[in-house]
């Protein structure tokens, strides 16, 4: 036969519709949306009570109200409107305190890990006393001596959190370091830090992107357990962990006040975990 | 009458706890020589190399000797002027043409940018003569290949380029470090006659590492032996294959396979004379550790 085409099967990490990467990203962007037209979007008032309509079921249950979707707490509250402003004071603490907490310890992982010598034996040894503390109690005794605030918590978690990337960033620097393509930079003449800056970090970047919105899961976890212990921000702000803590109470005869803010706590951490691993595959030419 | 390129006096190279990586190594090379530096894995080849462009694993030092490449005394320099000058001087063909380039960045950059920093050259110019050698190291289509990621190249093309940018701005000093062992054999014959070639037309003196007496055969003209960090031989390359002096390099030629003679047996070098000739380095080591005290 005279015309035989010949076409090799091509296989396509980065295109097509990669569900991994594209779920994550529409509930996180549905969540930003909320966050940034809250007081157009949701229904009613955050704080306004009225104990006539206390305990209002969801939807799909009898005995509702319309207007209040998702129901109401004890006080009467809408738990949709609750849910919609808790998302602001979660996506906030979540993104300033994860990109604090990123430059923090990646940049002392970079320097641990290129450096070596002093600078790895200090960083190290100090990565290694911090992480015998535990980190929630040390989190609600930090928050308990710099006052509750939004502040003190970003401040608790990028104090607590900064271990992790420095660890797993020192790891991915070192391994790097030992690459040829360093040596090739140094013998062309580049100096360290340049050399650190433009061959080390756009490789170890696609690492600490991954753990950046790891961290903005562990943030809004640890934002919600502070919220539930009290410790956040203002008892009367919406948050999800408060609304959590206040659930627990009504448990069994207003089980939604506690389910719906733990699907979107749940949801939310999880998303930012897949949506990790997703964007690392988009950064690394190698892997698409 | 210029001196030599590179002129390697009593190099003695450690790890911090004072076990010796290379021993007392001196070794010189003309200009436009090539020069093999042969051994097993271990024995130091690399090392002398990588002394040289101050590249040495963190923690292993120079305790002694001095390094003096064209004349210059490198030991005597500040840690910048010394880089300048071996960057300015030499280039280093690598290993593994698969970690050598940076993943992230373009071929052409990372050819360019040294060419730019290092010789002040132009934009222009440095592309203009990173083509030509692409060219002349046989790449079909250089301009796209300096528009590529390095995955987008096979590791006989990546290092086809490491020899085109090793050699571009025509250094006095090219350390070639086993530049033929992460490829398979094919492709291994066409490196080797390049470097051999290039080396020729532009006169460049080549610190050629490698285990592969066959290999030095084909590329040098002076040969040293190496073992344990210890220069065994040092001599022109014909007179060592003819008759060499030292039992072990002696052992080394008859441990090279041959496919002349596929009938010979092969040798591998007799465990007797290793242990032998550790048992004489640990006993120098001594006489010296005691000589110290």
């Amino acid at each position: 036969m005279a015309d035989v085409t010949t076409s090799a099967p091509r296989l396509r990490h980065g295109g097509g519709l990669n569900l991994r990467f594209w779920l994550p990203l529409t509930w996180l962007g549905l969540l930003v949306l909320a966050a940034v037209f809250a007081p157009w979007i949701a229904p009613h008032d955050p704080l306004a009570q009225d104990l006539m309509l206390e305990r209002l079921p969801p939807f799909f249950l009898s005995g509702t109200e319309t207007g209040y979707w998702l129901g109401t707490d004890s006080l009467g509250r809408d738990v949709l409107s609750r849910m919609i402003y808790g998302a602001r004071i979660a996506l906030f603490v979540s993104l300033i305190a994860a990109v604090t907490t990123c430059v923090f310890g990646s940049a002392l992982g970079l320097l641990a890990g290129f450096y070596g010598g002093w600078w790895d034996r200090v960083i190290s040894r100090l990565v290694d006393i911090w992480m015998a503390f535990p980190p929630v109690l040390f989190a609600v005794l930090l928050v308990a001596v710099m006052g509750t605030g939004l502040t003190s918590v970003i401040a608790a978690i990028a104090l607590i959190d900064w271990t992790r990337f420095a660890r797993v960033i020192r790891a991915e620097t070192l391994s790097q370091t030992r690459m040829d393509y360093v040596d090739s930079a140094r013998i062309g003449g580049a100096q360290r830090l340049s050399t650190l800056l433009t061959e080390i970090l756009p490789n170890v970047l696609p690492t600490i992107i991954a753990l950046l919105t790891l961290e903005m899961g562990i943030a809004i976890i640890v934002e919600a357990i502070l919220s539930f212990v009290n410790l956040s921000i203002s008892t009367d702000d919406p948050t999800w962990g408060s609304m959590i803590a206040e659930g627990r109470n009504a448990i069994h005869f207003a089980w939604w006040v506690l389910l719906f803010p733990l699907i979107a706590l749940f949801l939310s951490v999880l998303s930012f975990s897949v949506l990790g691993e997703g964007l690392k595959q988009r950064f690394d030419p190698v892997l698409q | 009458m210029t001196g030599p390129t590179l002129d390697i006096l009593s190099l003695t190279v450690a790890l911090p706890n004072g076990t010796p990586l290379l021993r007392d190594v001196s070794l010189r090379l003309e200009p436009g020589e090539v020069r093999a530096l042969v051994g097993e894995s271990g024995a130091g080849k690399s090392m002398i190399g990588k002394a040289v462009l101050g590249i040495l694993p963190p923690k292993v030092r120079m305790t002694e000797g001095e390094i003096l490449l064209q004349g210059q005394h490198l030991n005597a320099m500040t840690p910048t002027t010394r880089r300048r000058t071996v960057a300015s001087l030499s280039a280093l063909i690598p290993q593994d043409p698969l970690t050598a380039l940076n993943p992230l960045r373009k071929i052409g950059p990372q050819i360019l940018d040294p060419l730019r920093r290092i010789h002040g050259w132009s934009a222009e110019r440095a592309r203009t003569r990173a083509l030509e050698l692409l060219e002349r190291v046989h790449i079909r289509a250089p301009e796209r290949v300096l528009e590529s990621y390095p995955h987008a190249l096979s590791g006989g093309m990546r290092q086809r380029v490491l020899i085109a940018a090793a050699f571009a701005p025509s250094p006095r000093l090219i350390v070639a470090d086993e530049p033929t062992t992460a490829l398979d054999v094919t492709v291994q014959k066409e490196i080797l006659r390049l470097i051999r070639e290039l080396q020729k037309e532009t006169g460049t003196s080549v610190l050629f590492v490698t285990h592969d007496m066959g290999v030095v055969a084909k590329i040098s003209q002076k040969v040293t032996v190496l073992f344990a960090g210890k220069v065994m031989e040092d001599a022109p390359t014909a007179q060592v294959f003819t008759g060499a002096t030292h039992p072990y390099t002696r052992a080394l030629i008859a441990a090279t396979p041959s496919s002349a003679d596929m009938s010979r047996p092969f040798s591998p070098v007799p465990s007797e004379l290793i242990s032998d000739l550790h048992a004489e380095i640990a006993r120098e080591d001594a006489a010296r550790m005691g000589e110290h005290r």
